[in-house]
């Protein structure tokens, strides 16, 4: 399964990251701090996108799978004094069976009715959370004084951007790959797929097995980056809301779009921050994103394709009518 | 026992309530309008403001709160929903994305604490060693007599007839002289009017807050997924079996875990049986 890379992707993906390391001796830890934010987002954006930009099996759920993350790493090394090197780890494959949990529904519904039992997954786990055993999960206030990896901004840095990076260059590999159009095919027609001899259930299987993964890990380092945890910070419509609009806004069914979008969001909320203290940010936020979404489905990588003219203009009128906007 | 039944009944009305506007958008639209808690919230603040922050007397406060739901309604047809041609995934996402902005809008001009309604009829009444207020009676059979209605009006009227028609076939309805982009709208502002009146009992059961939109939106969708029906009476009926296990399960077994019951009927009955309870073909 030969992935289909060229140097010129090579060459971008360096520069990227190369660029990206020598940000912590140009900015302030202020704004590192935004940054280590925007990474893990990215991470949480592209686990989603992996799942629902490529299959079309719409989550709203993912916080569920985060959470699982989160909570398994956080009791594991909190309450049982698991070294961080094994908890994680741990966690990651907790997530996982968690994910084909959430994988029996999808072999029965798709489309909405998919989408609303991963709500419900989310809920129900918030629920349950505050009220089976609240002396391991710490009940409704969560657990504070989390095993940290690292301190600082700096080294939290490299940390956070080296998961992302790794992350992001397995899952775009993945996509270059004859899996990855199979899976994205699946999105577009799922029973042509299948049609053309091949297993659905087991690309599905596997795509939700990657999401939950990267899920896993995004939820694990989070909450060791945090050191705290609360069921209403995690299991939470507000944190889906980010999650998807960061894909959304950057652009879904590829991997540099949710990256982006997560930098954008996490940079754009940061800024209102003096103007407007309090969760009223989320109605800029908010309104950007569905404007956006309106216009352009598909984020602001395709604004960008279309009006650079890369990808020989699929779609030519919306590419005039972005060079004319 | 009897306290068991009086509440079950009481808390059944309020989600029939709930539920119906809901049910209605997804029977003629298709579509599941996750904006949807949003009108509950905007009614009840509202009426909030109208009666308790300007004094103004309550049912101009009740009149107000349904027009807001109903104006809610009309623009997010036209600008939402209407361009986006029934891509259902594309109508819930940004419904969503709405529903979050609607709420942060709400923290901005009211502010982020809860705000506690006055009782819309005052008074307590005490059957069988438990507390009835006469709130709760008044929502409950307020929301009967709006099924009731709306009932009538599904069946007898010629618009009424319409909406049947477009969620049966919206083509064979078009081909028959029907418009359906109309019964839509109609529909929407239905289901806004009922969003807002529903938000106001909703409210003063519970409180006003800017994260109230989230419980009653799940209730709905239980309703309607367990349903799985887009018929007033198939949400009369699954608002009851919802109602009732809350209820149950508040008084036998703990009151932290009556949500949870919810959440596990949505996803056994999605994944045992996809079409509902009671059957229609999938979306």
């Amino acid at each position: 399964m030969a992935a289909d890379i060229k140097t010129r992707h090579v060459l971008l993906w360096a520069i990227f990251i190369g660029g990206m390391c020598l940000l912590p001796f140009v900015t302030t830890p202020g704004t590192l701090r935004t940054i280590i934010f925007a990474n893990y987002l990215a991470i949480f954006a592209m686990s989603w996108d992996f799942l629902t930009g490529r299959t079309g099996y719409v989550s709203f759920g993912h916080p569920f799978l985060i959470g699982i993350g989160a909570y398994a790493s956080a009791i594991l090394s909190y309450r049982y004094g698991v070294p961080v090197a094994i908890s994680i780890p741990l966690a990651v494959i907790i997530t996982m069976i968690g994910g084909t949990l959430f994988f029996l529904p999808a072999l029965r519904i798709r489309g909405s009715y998919f989408a609303l039992v991963t709500l419900a997954f989310m809920e129900l786990m918030y629920q349950l959370v505050q009220v089976i055993r609240p002396d391991i999960t710490g009940g409704t206030r969560g657990m504070s004084g989390i095993q940290t990896i690292t301190s600082g901004a700096f080294n939290n840095f490299y940390l956070s951007f080296a998961l992302m990076a790794v992350i992001a260059v397995i899952l775009w590999t993945l996509t270059r790959t004859r899996l990855g159009t199979a899976l994205s095919a699946i999105g577009m027609n799922e029973e042509s797929v299948r049609g053309s001899g091949l297993d659905t259930t087991k690309l599905k299987l596997f795509a939700f097995m990657v999401s939950a993964c990267v899920a896993g890990i995004g939820g694990a380092f989070y909450v060791h980056y945090l050191g705290s945890i609360a069921p209403r910070n995690l299991f939470d419509i507000n944190f889906l809301f980010t999650i998807i609009v960061a894909a959304l806004i950057g652009g879904a069914s590829t991997v540099v779009g949710p990256m982006a979008g997560a930098f954008f969001l996490t940079f754009l909320l940061e800024y209102l921050r003096p103007w407007l203290p309090g969760s009223e940010r989320y109605f800029v936020y908010g309104a950007i994103a569905l404007v956006l979404y309106m216009y352009q489905p598909k984020g602001l990588y395709q604004i960008i394709v279309d009006s650079l003219g890369i990808g020989k203009s699929r779609n030519k009128q919306e590419a005039a009518g972005d060079s004319a906007a | 026992m009897l306290q068991v039944l009086i509440q079950g009944l009481l808390l059944s009305g309020l989600y029939s309530l709930i539920a119906v506007g809901f049910t209605l958008i997804f029977s003629v639209g298709r579509v599941l309008n996750l904006a949807y808690g949003a009108y509950l919230m905007m009614g009840a603040y509202c009426y909030f403001y109208v009666t308790q922050t300007l004094g103004i007397p309550k049912p101009i406060g009740f009149v107000l709160a349904a027009s807001v739901g109903a104006m809610a309604g009309v623009l997010k047809y036209r600008f939402l929903v209407k361009p986006l041609k029934g891509d259902h995934v594309a109508v819930e996402i940004s419904t969503l994305i709405l529903a979050v902005v609607i709420q942060a809008g709400i923290v901005f001009i009211f502010n982020d604490s809860a705000k506690v309604l006055h009782p819309i009829v005052p008074g307590v009444i005490w059957v069988g060693g438990a507390a009835v207020t006469y709130n709760m009676v008044a929502a409950t059979l307020a929301s009967w007599a709006i099924l009731v209605l709306l009932y009538l009006f599904v069946r007898r009227t010629h618009t009424g007839r319409a909406m049947q028609a477009v969620s049966m076939d919206a083509k064979g309805a078009a081909l028959s002289g029907i418009d359906p982009d109309k019964v839509n709208m109609i529909t929407w502002v239905i289901s806004g009017i009922l969003g807002a009146a529903a938000g106001v009992f909703f409210a003063s059961y519970t409180q006003v807050n800017p994260s109230m939109w989230v419980a009653p939106l799940i209730i709905a969708v239980a309703v309607v997924i367990v349903g799985g029906i887009g018929s007033i009476l198939g949400t009369l009926v699954v608002a009851h079996i919802i109602g009732f296990m809350e209820v149950i399960s508040t008084t036998f077994i703990a009151a932290e875990l009556r949500g949870v019951f919810t959440m596990l009927l949505i996803i056994v009955v999605l994944v045992m049986m996809p079409k509902g309870l009671f059957g229609r073909e999938e979306l």
